[in-house]
Protein backbone atom coordinates (compact mmCIF):
# COMPACT_ATOMS: atom_id res chain seq x y z
CA UNK A 1 0.00 0.00 0.00
CA UNK A 2 1.29 3.33 -1.07
CA UNK A 3 1.21 6.04 1.38
CA UNK A 4 -1.35 8.73 1.54
CA UNK A 5 1.13 11.56 1.21
CA UNK A 6 2.30 10.18 -2.49
CA UNK A 7 -1.16 10.87 -3.18
CA UNK A 8 -1.14 13.39 -6.40
CA UNK A 9 -2.45 16.91 -4.68
CA UNK A 10 -5.34 18.62 -6.80
CA UNK A 11 -4.66 21.11 -9.08
CA UNK A 12 -5.11 24.51 -7.38
CA UNK A 13 -7.01 27.22 -9.59
CA UNK A 14 -4.17 29.86 -10.14
CA UNK A 15 -6.79 32.46 -9.97
CA UNK A 16 -7.97 33.40 -6.58
CA UNK A 17 -10.52 35.88 -6.05
CA UNK A 18 -10.97 37.43 -2.48
CA UNK A 19 -14.58 37.69 -1.45
CA UNK A 20 -14.65 41.86 -0.21
CA UNK A 21 -17.89 42.50 -0.29
CA UNK A 22 -17.94 41.73 3.62
CA UNK A 23 -15.05 43.68 4.29
CA UNK A 24 -16.29 46.88 2.40
CA UNK A 25 -19.64 46.52 4.77
CA UNK A 26 -17.83 46.72 7.72
CA UNK A 27 -15.37 49.35 6.75
CA UNK A 28 -18.52 51.52 5.75
CA UNK A 29 -19.93 50.96 9.28
CA UNK A 30 -16.39 52.39 11.33
CA UNK A 31 -16.55 54.77 8.57
CA UNK A 32 -20.07 55.93 9.39
CA UNK A 33 -19.26 55.63 12.67
CA UNK A 34 -15.93 57.70 12.71
CA UNK A 35 -18.17 60.07 10.78
CA UNK A 36 -20.84 60.43 13.70
CA UNK A 37 -18.67 60.86 16.45
CA UNK A 38 -15.94 62.78 14.63
CA UNK A 39 -16.23 66.27 16.41
CA UNK A 40 -15.48 70.04 14.34
CA UNK A 41 -16.04 72.40 17.06
CA UNK A 42 -13.72 75.46 17.41
CA UNK A 43 -12.41 74.46 20.09
CA UNK A 44 -8.30 72.90 20.17
CA UNK A 45 -7.65 72.10 23.65
CA UNK A 46 -4.88 69.67 24.58
CA UNK A 47 -4.65 69.48 28.54
CA UNK A 48 -1.39 68.87 30.13
CA UNK A 49 -0.47 64.61 30.85
CA UNK A 50 -2.45 63.31 33.87
CA UNK A 51 -4.94 66.87 34.56
CA UNK A 52 -8.32 65.51 34.80
CA UNK A 53 -11.09 67.81 33.58
CA UNK A 54 -14.84 67.80 35.48
CA UNK A 55 -17.47 66.83 33.87
CA UNK A 56 -20.80 68.75 33.41
CA UNK A 57 -23.72 68.43 30.69
CA UNK A 58 -22.72 71.81 29.26
CA UNK A 59 -24.70 73.27 26.29
CA UNK A 60 -22.26 76.61 25.55
CA UNK A 61 -21.16 77.00 22.16
CA UNK A 62 -17.48 76.46 21.30
CA UNK A 63 -15.60 79.64 21.17
CA UNK A 64 -11.98 80.28 20.27
CA UNK A 65 -10.62 82.56 23.53
CA UNK A 66 -7.17 82.84 25.00
CA UNK A 67 -6.88 79.50 26.37
CA UNK A 68 -5.62 79.16 30.48
CA UNK A 69 -4.85 76.06 31.85
CA UNK A 70 -4.38 75.15 35.66
CA UNK A 71 -2.96 71.88 36.23
CA UNK A 72 -1.12 69.97 39.55
CA UNK A 73 2.34 71.74 38.96
CA UNK A 74 1.70 74.87 36.71
CA UNK A 75 -0.29 77.79 35.78
CA UNK A 76 -0.28 77.83 31.58
CA UNK A 77 -1.43 80.38 28.88
CA UNK A 78 -1.28 79.33 25.74
CA UNK A 79 0.54 76.41 26.60
CA UNK A 80 3.29 78.79 28.19
CA UNK A 81 4.22 77.79 31.93
CA UNK A 82 3.52 81.29 33.39
CA UNK A 83 3.65 80.27 37.53
CA UNK A 84 4.39 77.43 39.04
CA UNK A 85 2.03 75.65 41.87
CA UNK A 86 2.49 73.20 44.62
CA UNK A 87 0.09 70.75 45.06
CA UNK A 88 -2.59 72.74 43.02
CA UNK A 89 -1.58 75.60 45.57
CA UNK A 90 0.42 78.94 44.58
CA UNK A 91 3.50 79.86 46.62
CA UNK A 92 2.40 82.30 49.31
CA UNK A 93 5.32 84.91 47.92
CA UNK A 94 3.27 84.82 44.58
CA UNK A 95 -0.01 85.56 45.90
CA UNK A 96 -0.82 89.58 45.95
CA UNK A 97 -3.35 91.02 48.97
CA UNK A 98 -5.99 91.36 46.78
CA UNK A 99 -6.20 87.59 45.85
CA UNK A 100 -4.13 87.54 42.89
CA UNK A 101 -1.35 86.01 41.52
CA UNK A 102 2.09 87.87 40.56
CA UNK A 103 3.20 86.18 37.63
CA UNK A 104 -0.18 85.37 36.26
CA UNK A 105 -1.32 89.25 36.33
CA UNK A 106 1.78 90.46 35.09
CA UNK A 107 1.15 88.07 31.92
CA UNK A 108 -2.42 88.39 31.44
CA UNK A 109 -1.69 91.76 31.38
CA UNK A 110 0.64 91.70 28.91
CA UNK A 111 -1.52 89.84 27.14
CA UNK A 112 -4.25 92.57 26.94
CA UNK A 113 -1.70 95.17 26.24
CA UNK A 114 -1.20 92.66 22.79
CA UNK A 115 -4.93 92.62 22.35
CA UNK A 116 -5.45 96.75 22.74
CA UNK A 117 -2.43 97.50 20.22
CA UNK A 118 -3.83 95.21 17.66
CA UNK A 119 -7.62 96.40 18.55
CA UNK A 120 -6.02 99.96 18.09
CA UNK A 121 -4.43 99.39 14.39
CA UNK A 122 -7.07 97.28 13.64
CA UNK A 123 -10.70 98.89 13.95
CA UNK A 124 -12.42 94.90 13.15
CA UNK A 125 -10.70 93.70 15.78
CA UNK A 126 -12.69 93.63 19.08
CA UNK A 127 -10.93 93.80 23.04
CA UNK A 128 -12.10 90.12 24.23
CA UNK A 129 -13.32 89.97 27.73
CA UNK A 130 -13.17 85.82 27.14
CA UNK A 131 -11.15 83.74 28.54
CA UNK A 132 -11.67 79.86 28.09
CA UNK A 133 -9.99 78.06 31.78
CA UNK A 134 -8.81 74.76 31.74
CA UNK A 135 -8.93 73.44 35.49
CA UNK A 136 -7.90 70.26 37.10
CA UNK A 137 -11.12 69.07 38.70
CA UNK A 138 -9.20 68.57 41.87
CA UNK A 139 -8.19 72.03 42.29
CA UNK A 140 -8.78 73.87 45.27
CA UNK A 141 -11.48 76.59 45.13
CA UNK A 142 -8.78 78.77 46.50
CA UNK A 143 -6.82 78.17 43.13
CA UNK A 144 -9.41 79.30 41.07
CA UNK A 145 -10.53 81.64 42.97
CA UNK A 146 -6.79 83.85 42.45
CA UNK A 147 -7.45 82.52 38.91
CA UNK A 148 -10.34 84.39 38.26
CA UNK A 149 -9.50 87.02 40.50
CA UNK A 150 -6.22 87.68 38.25
CA UNK A 151 -7.86 87.70 35.12
CA UNK A 152 -10.83 89.61 36.48
CA UNK A 153 -8.64 92.62 37.16
CA UNK A 154 -7.28 92.25 33.76
CA UNK A 155 -10.58 92.64 32.39
CA UNK A 156 -11.17 89.14 31.45
CA UNK A 157 -14.65 88.28 32.87
CA UNK A 158 -16.54 86.10 30.80
CA UNK A 159 -15.50 82.52 31.90
CA UNK A 160 -15.73 79.95 29.44
CA UNK A 161 -14.92 76.61 31.81
CA UNK A 162 -13.60 73.80 29.82
CA UNK A 163 -15.71 70.50 30.95
CA UNK A 164 -16.17 67.03 29.77
CA UNK A 165 -19.25 66.53 28.07
CA UNK A 166 -20.95 63.79 30.87
CA UNK A 167 -23.54 62.79 28.12
CA UNK B 1 -15.34 47.69 -12.87
CA UNK B 2 -15.62 44.93 -15.09
CA UNK B 3 -19.25 44.62 -17.36
CA UNK B 4 -19.75 42.10 -19.60
CA UNK B 5 -19.92 42.43 -23.30
CA UNK B 6 -22.86 44.78 -24.38
CA UNK B 7 -23.50 42.28 -27.24
CA UNK B 8 -24.78 40.40 -24.27
CA UNK B 9 -27.04 42.79 -22.59
CA UNK B 10 -26.30 40.62 -19.65
CA UNK B 11 -27.49 42.10 -16.54
CA UNK B 12 -24.66 40.52 -14.64
CA UNK B 13 -21.48 42.38 -13.60
CA UNK B 14 -18.80 42.25 -11.24
CA UNK B 15 -18.37 45.37 -9.93
CA UNK B 16 -14.47 45.73 -8.99
CA UNK B 17 -14.61 46.69 -4.95
CA UNK B 18 -10.61 46.93 -4.81
CA UNK B 19 -10.86 50.92 -5.02
CA UNK B 20 -13.51 51.45 -2.99
CA UNK B 21 -11.94 49.65 0.04
CA UNK B 22 -8.72 51.75 -0.79
CA UNK B 23 -10.90 54.62 -0.50
CA UNK B 24 -12.49 53.68 2.91
CA UNK B 25 -8.94 52.86 4.41
CA UNK B 26 -7.26 56.14 3.66
CA UNK B 27 -10.87 57.51 5.00
CA UNK B 28 -10.80 55.27 8.15
CA UNK B 29 -6.83 55.68 8.92
CA UNK B 30 -7.58 59.66 8.40
CA UNK B 31 -10.86 59.82 10.65
CA UNK B 32 -9.23 57.11 13.15
CA UNK B 33 -5.67 59.69 13.78
CA UNK B 34 -7.68 63.06 14.36
CA UNK B 35 -10.96 61.65 16.21
CA UNK B 36 -11.25 62.83 19.99
CA UNK B 37 -13.22 60.78 22.18
CA UNK B 38 -13.77 62.90 24.92
CA UNK B 39 -15.90 65.91 23.73
CA UNK B 40 -15.05 68.76 25.57
CA UNK B 41 -17.92 71.68 26.40
CA UNK B 42 -18.51 74.61 28.07
CA UNK B 43 -19.61 76.24 30.97
CA UNK B 44 -20.34 79.85 30.92
CA UNK B 45 -19.37 81.95 34.34
CA UNK B 46 -19.77 85.47 35.09
CA UNK B 47 -17.96 87.33 37.65
CA UNK B 48 -19.90 88.66 40.83
CA UNK B 49 -17.57 92.05 41.03
CA UNK B 50 -17.97 95.62 40.25
CA UNK B 51 -17.71 95.62 36.12
CA UNK B 52 -15.96 98.91 34.35
CA UNK B 53 -18.86 100.75 33.60
CA UNK B 54 -22.42 101.09 35.43
CA UNK B 55 -24.37 98.50 34.51
CA UNK B 56 -28.42 100.33 32.73
CA UNK B 57 -30.15 96.96 33.79
CA UNK B 58 -32.15 97.02 36.44
CA UNK B 59 -31.05 95.15 39.31
CA UNK B 60 -33.31 92.27 40.17
CA UNK B 61 -35.67 92.29 43.64
CA UNK B 62 -33.21 89.83 45.09
CA UNK B 63 -30.05 88.44 45.10
CA UNK B 64 -29.63 84.84 45.19
CA UNK B 65 -25.73 83.26 46.15
CA UNK B 66 -25.31 79.37 47.08
CA UNK B 67 -22.35 78.95 49.52
CA UNK B 68 -20.52 75.62 49.26
CA UNK B 69 -19.38 74.84 53.06
CA UNK B 70 -16.49 72.47 53.80
CA UNK B 71 -19.05 69.77 54.50
CA UNK B 72 -20.15 70.22 50.71
CA UNK B 73 -23.35 71.40 51.94
CA UNK B 74 -24.99 74.40 51.04
CA UNK B 75 -25.64 77.37 52.10
CA UNK B 76 -28.75 79.24 49.85
CA UNK B 77 -28.48 82.86 50.56
CA UNK B 78 -31.27 85.41 49.74
CA UNK B 79 -30.86 88.76 49.63
CA UNK B 80 -32.82 92.26 48.91
CA UNK B 81 -36.41 92.69 49.29
CA UNK B 82 -36.56 88.83 50.65
CA UNK B 83 -33.68 87.87 53.36
CA UNK B 84 -33.10 84.47 54.81
CA UNK B 85 -30.83 81.82 54.56
CA UNK B 86 -31.61 77.97 54.09
CA UNK B 87 -29.23 75.50 54.37
CA UNK B 88 -29.44 72.14 52.25
CA UNK B 89 -27.17 69.29 52.96
CA UNK B 90 -25.40 68.17 50.10
CA UNK B 91 -28.66 66.91 47.58
CA UNK B 92 -28.00 68.94 44.37
CA UNK B 93 -31.77 67.80 43.79
CA UNK B 94 -32.92 69.61 47.41
CA UNK B 95 -30.96 72.58 46.47
CA UNK B 96 -32.75 72.87 43.01
CA UNK B 97 -35.93 72.69 44.66
CA UNK B 98 -35.45 74.96 46.76
CA UNK B 99 -33.72 77.56 43.68
CA UNK B 100 -37.56 76.55 42.23
CA UNK B 101 -39.45 77.76 45.34
CA UNK B 102 -37.40 81.35 45.36
CA UNK B 103 -37.94 81.50 41.35
CA UNK B 104 -41.74 80.60 41.82
CA UNK B 105 -41.68 83.77 44.22
CA UNK B 106 -39.59 86.40 42.17
CA UNK B 107 -40.33 85.19 38.39
CA UNK B 108 -37.66 88.02 37.39
CA UNK B 109 -35.00 86.45 38.61
CA UNK B 110 -32.30 84.70 36.39
CA UNK B 111 -28.91 84.88 38.05
CA UNK B 112 -27.44 83.43 40.92
CA UNK B 113 -23.80 83.58 42.27
CA UNK B 114 -21.55 80.71 43.29
CA UNK B 115 -19.07 80.86 46.14
CA UNK B 116 -16.76 77.90 47.53
CA UNK B 117 -14.61 77.67 50.78
CA UNK B 118 -11.10 77.16 49.90
CA UNK B 119 -11.02 73.55 50.28
CA UNK B 120 -13.17 72.81 48.36
CA UNK B 121 -12.50 71.33 44.93
CA UNK B 122 -13.43 72.62 41.38
CA UNK B 123 -15.01 69.42 40.39
CA UNK B 124 -18.11 70.26 42.94
CA UNK B 125 -18.16 73.58 42.09
CA UNK B 126 -18.75 72.90 38.58
CA UNK B 127 -21.34 70.31 39.26
CA UNK B 128 -23.03 73.22 41.83
CA UNK B 129 -22.84 75.06 38.97
CA UNK B 130 -24.65 72.87 36.93
CA UNK B 131 -27.22 72.09 39.13
CA UNK B 132 -27.96 75.73 39.57
CA UNK B 133 -27.83 76.49 35.76
CA UNK B 134 -31.31 74.42 35.45
CA UNK B 135 -33.06 76.78 37.89
CA UNK B 136 -31.14 79.83 36.53
CA UNK B 137 -29.62 80.44 33.95
CA UNK B 138 -26.86 83.21 34.56
CA UNK B 139 -24.22 81.64 37.05
CA UNK B 140 -22.21 83.69 38.56
CA UNK B 141 -18.94 82.74 40.55
CA UNK B 142 -18.40 84.99 43.93
CA UNK B 143 -16.05 85.06 46.91
CA UNK B 144 -13.20 87.31 45.56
Amino acid sequence: MRPSFLKKKPVQNEEMSLQITSMADIFIIILVFLLKSYSTGAINLTPAKGMLIPEANAAGAAVEALKLEVSETAIQIEGQPIANLEQFRFKANDLQGNGTSKALTAALEKERKRQLLIAKSNSEVKVDPKIIVVADKRAPYSTVKAVLASAAVNSYTDFKLAVIKGD
Amino acid sequence: MNISSPSSNSQDFELNLASIIDCLTVLITFLLASASFISIGILDAGVAAAGVEASSVKPPPVNVAIEIKKDKSFRVKVTGKESRTVTVDGNKEQLQKELQAIKGRWSSLNAVTVLADSDIEYQDVVQTMEAARKVLPAVLLGGF
